[in-house]
């Protein structure tokens, strides 16, 4: 088998058998979700219902205008609670529509509206804009901006790396669903005009490579690329460079790169929401952590407090650990357990007080060159962190801060604790208000 | 209920390597135990004299800095031990021991400290602290000879120090076996008693991590093709003199080396070459360290020259994605449409 991968990156523990067998499972449904009007990179949605309102599951509850935005439903059946801000797992409170249970129909009706053998691309791309769809794995980009043909683009990508550690749903989703997921690919590989789909899966999960290998093999236009178990391999750029070999310059258009990259998760979505008119009311959330009673790939509600998920999961007692939604790695951590689980939570992670890296005492850089060994942006973090740390910003812009993608390699590894990632954070937008008043 | 946890709240990365400053540090103090032993077998008390002066002198330094500067006194990282130890190291065993803490206070205190701190030092410390009492000497020679009296005496010195290797080839003397060189041989400074023992604690380090074996292989490798060409006995140079101290432990001292790979490697060459023409055109011994500070003075620059461009920088010319080689299947046309 022929590994593909790109230079840098580093062997982060991967932590991922404490759920990578365990099968996806329903979580029981909460008393109340929290459906914050914002879950995607854009826009935030206008409510379309109020306090009071009956509500039905998959109902739509909020939208937008604007293009870059996605709208949001109703996960259960129940009356508005409140329109009010909330915690939202981005950070920060926002607006959020809270939906309290009620004994209406609880599961949504999955009946077979259309055929997706004969399918008409522009009802699909009114299916994926419909049911809110934005992209699963974490970035949140609302999925029909991108459902468009393009002529430049001839492959469509699918990301099925989950380098992240403990992350395990959308290896059980290709595992499990593989079905769904070749005949998604093939909606989405018209949709785009693409002419072949790429999967790329890291070969930590071979039972996953087997399963869609054994659905595709006497296909011509589809193909598993293994890639190296190496973090980030399911980053965007990194991705590209390693399954096409593209080099990916910055702010490069699909139709320059040659492909379109989806989540595996997404995909399953847009066939779901073409064949069920099912919008994104759900998804696979990895819940796991070392004293976890019983972690495991469960199908969540959006809107579901973490607390909800937790009790289900045995553990409640969480005083002093560290409550982080998404990866390890790029995930934030939360300041209390009533956070929702929104449409790109990939994990609910506890790490116990002796595996998290609380604010450190950091020292100043000894020049040890592991971050520059490791960046996988080729960057100098260690120089970066020193212009971020002391707000030098034009000498960090000049440094190329700005093509950072936050991976927290640098941090992970530099033996000075230095918390790199986070003056990243912090200069980025100040930069960019630099970058626009010069223009 | 949910909102009374305590929850730990910090940036991610959530998860953290296991390497630390201090522990790092401390493996190099494990990596040079197997020189510092052969050296104590070979020299007993003169040796462990010197290191204990070195060892007191660079921790009470460090201390009495850190006071002077106002800034949090970070001992625990290691870095004052090590860089006693290294200074202690560099000298041979007849040494004053006041010449030996004189070099520690240097190095920690001009070369360290004043610098801004361990990660700010241009140059490495304990060379730095070791070639300055070497151009100061003249200075010093009165007080060495009214300091004469408190020399501890543990036996005549000469029965168990011999000649120095490198200062032999000068002279034209009989060459000394290579097997004596590596393994064991009483002669020359601390480090210099057993080639064997650094590369034990170096290939220690290389298996660590900590170091990358490019630069010490460059700077072997450059030694050896230039004592060819100059018509030297490769083998001899390496081993005798601080090559083998200098490429493991001086030169891949992190603050004061290359941050880059290419830069490493750039580095060590330079090393090697400008050793060996210290060496033959100069003086025999303490070229290692000059050739080191030398090129440290010039990492700045070799780090601006060696600078790779950022992963998205726009490349002159992108292949296009079909025609590439190592895309096994070609692209199947007329699907979907
Ligand atoms: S500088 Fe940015 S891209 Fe490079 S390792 Fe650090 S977080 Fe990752
Ligand atoms: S990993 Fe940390 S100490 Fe090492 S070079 Fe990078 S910033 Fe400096």
């Amino acid at each position: 088998m022929e590994v593909k991968t790109f230079k840098g990156g580093a062997h982060v523990p991967h932590y991922k058998s404490y759920t990578e067998n365990k099968p996806i499972t329903r979580l029981s449904l909460p008393q109340e979700v929290i459906i914050p009007l914002l879950q995607c990179l854009g826009e935030p949605c206008e409510p379309l219902v109020k306090a009071g309102d009956k509500v039905k599951i998959g109902q739509k509850i909020g939208d937008s205008k604007e293009f870059f935005s996605a709208p949001v439903h109703a996960s259960i059946s129940g009356i508005v609670k409140a329109i009010e801000k909330r915690t939202v797992p981005s950070g920060g409170e926002d607006d959020c529509i809270v939906i309290l249970a009620d004994d209406g129909p609880q599961e949504f009706e999955m009946k077979q509206v259309r055929d997706p053998e004969n399918v008409d691309l522009e009802i699909y791309r009114k299916c994926v804009r419909e049911g809110g769809l934005v992209g699963m794995g974490g970035a949140a980009l609302p999925t029909h901006i991108q459902t468009k043909h393009d002529d430049g683009v001839n492959t469509l990508l699918l990301n099925g790396a989950e380098c992240e550690p403990f992350l395990t749903c959308d290896h059980r989703l290709m595992l499990e669903k593989t079905e769904a997921l070749v005949k998604g690919a093939e909606l989405k590989m018209k949709s785009i005009g693409a002419q072949r789909t790429l999967f790329g899966v890291e070969v930590n999960k071979p039972d996953a490579i087997k399963a869609i290998n054994e659905l595709i093999k006497d296909r011509e236009d589809m193909e598993v690329v293994p890639l190296a178990v190496k973090y980030p391999q399911g980053f965007k750029s990194h991705l590209i460079k390693a399954a096409t070999g593209r080099d990916v310059p910055r702010g490069a258009r699909s139709a320059q790169l040659g492909c379109i990259v989806r989540n595996v998760g997404t995909t399953v979505a847009a066939l779901e929401a073409y064949v069920y008119d099912k919008p994104m009311i759900e998804r696979i959330v990895t819940v796991s952590g070392p004293k976890v009673a019983r972690p495991g790939n469960y199908l969540v509600r959006i809107g579901t407090p973490a607390s909800h998920i937790l009790k289900e999961c045995g553990m409640e007692e969480i005083e002093n650990h560290k409550l982080v939604l998404g990866g390890p790695m790029t995930g934030l951590a939360q300041p209390h357990l009533e956070v929702p689980i929104v449409k790109c939570t990939t994990g609910v992670i506890i790490l116990p007080p002796e595996m998290t890296r609380e604010w450190m005492d950091y020292t100043d850089c000894v020049r040890c060159g592991k971050c520059v060994d490791h960046c996988p942006m080729m960057l100098y973090p260690n120089q970066i962190s020193i212009w971020a740390e002391k707000d030098m910003y034009d000498e960090a812009e000049k440094g190329d801060l700005m093509d950072c993608i936050e991976c927290g390699i640098c941090s992970y590894i530099c033996p000075a604790a230095r918390p790199i990632v986070h003056w990243v954070q912090r200069a980025k937008p100040e930069i960019k208000k630099r970058q626009r008043s010069r223009k | 209920m949910s909102y009374d946890q305590k929850l730990v709240l910090s940036p991610a990365p959530h998860l953290k390597a296991k390497d630390t400053v201090s522990s790092a540090m401390f493996d190099v103090i494990y990596a040079l135990m197997p020189v510092t032993l052969v050296s104590v077998v070979l020299f007993r008390y003169y040796a462990v004299l010197l290191i204990a002066v070195c060892l007191v002198t660079a921790v009470l330094t460090e201390l009495l800095f850190r006071k002077i500067l106002n800034k949090p006194v970070t001992l625990h990282d290691g870095s004052a031990i090590v860089t006693g130890l290294l200074v202690a190291l560099l000298f041979g065993p007849g040494t004053p021991w006041w010449t030996a803490a004189l070099a520690t206070f240097i190095a920690i205190g001009l070369a360290k400290e004043l610098m801004g701190g361990l990660g700010w030092n241009r140059f490495n410390p304990a060379l730095f602290g070791r070639v300055a009492v070497i151009l100061i000497y003249p200075l010093f020679y009165n007080v060495t000879a009214a300091f004469a009296s408190l020399r501890p005496y543990f036996g005549p010195i000469d029965t168990i120090s011999q000649a120095t290797p490198l200062a032999m080839l000068m002279q034209g003397a009989d060459l000394l076996p290579l097997s004596h060189l590596f393994f064991a041989y009483a002669g020359g400074s601390l480090s210099e008693t057993s080639a064997l023992a650094i590369l034990v604690g170096g290939i220690f380090l290389i298996y660590k991590k900590h170091i990358s074996w490019h630069m010490p292989a460059a700077i072997i490798g450059a030694v050896f093709i230039m004592a060819m060409v100059m018509g030297e006995n490769p083998l001899y140079h390496i081993l005798a003199g601080g090559v083998m101290i200098g490429a493991f432990f001086m030169a891949t001292d992190w603050v004061t080396s290359p941050i880059t790979l290419k830069g490493k490697v750039i580095f060590g060459v330079a090393i090697g070459v400008l050793l060996m023409l210290f060496r033959v055109l100069l003086a025999p011994t303490e070229g290692m360290a000059f050739s080191i500070l030398l090129m440290n003075a010039f990492v700045p620059m070799i780090d601006r020259v060696t600078r790779r461009p950022s992963f998205s920088e726009p490349k002159e010319k992108t292949v296009p994605l079909l025609k590439r080689p190592g895309v096994r299947k070609p692209p199947v046309h007329g699907v979907g449409r």
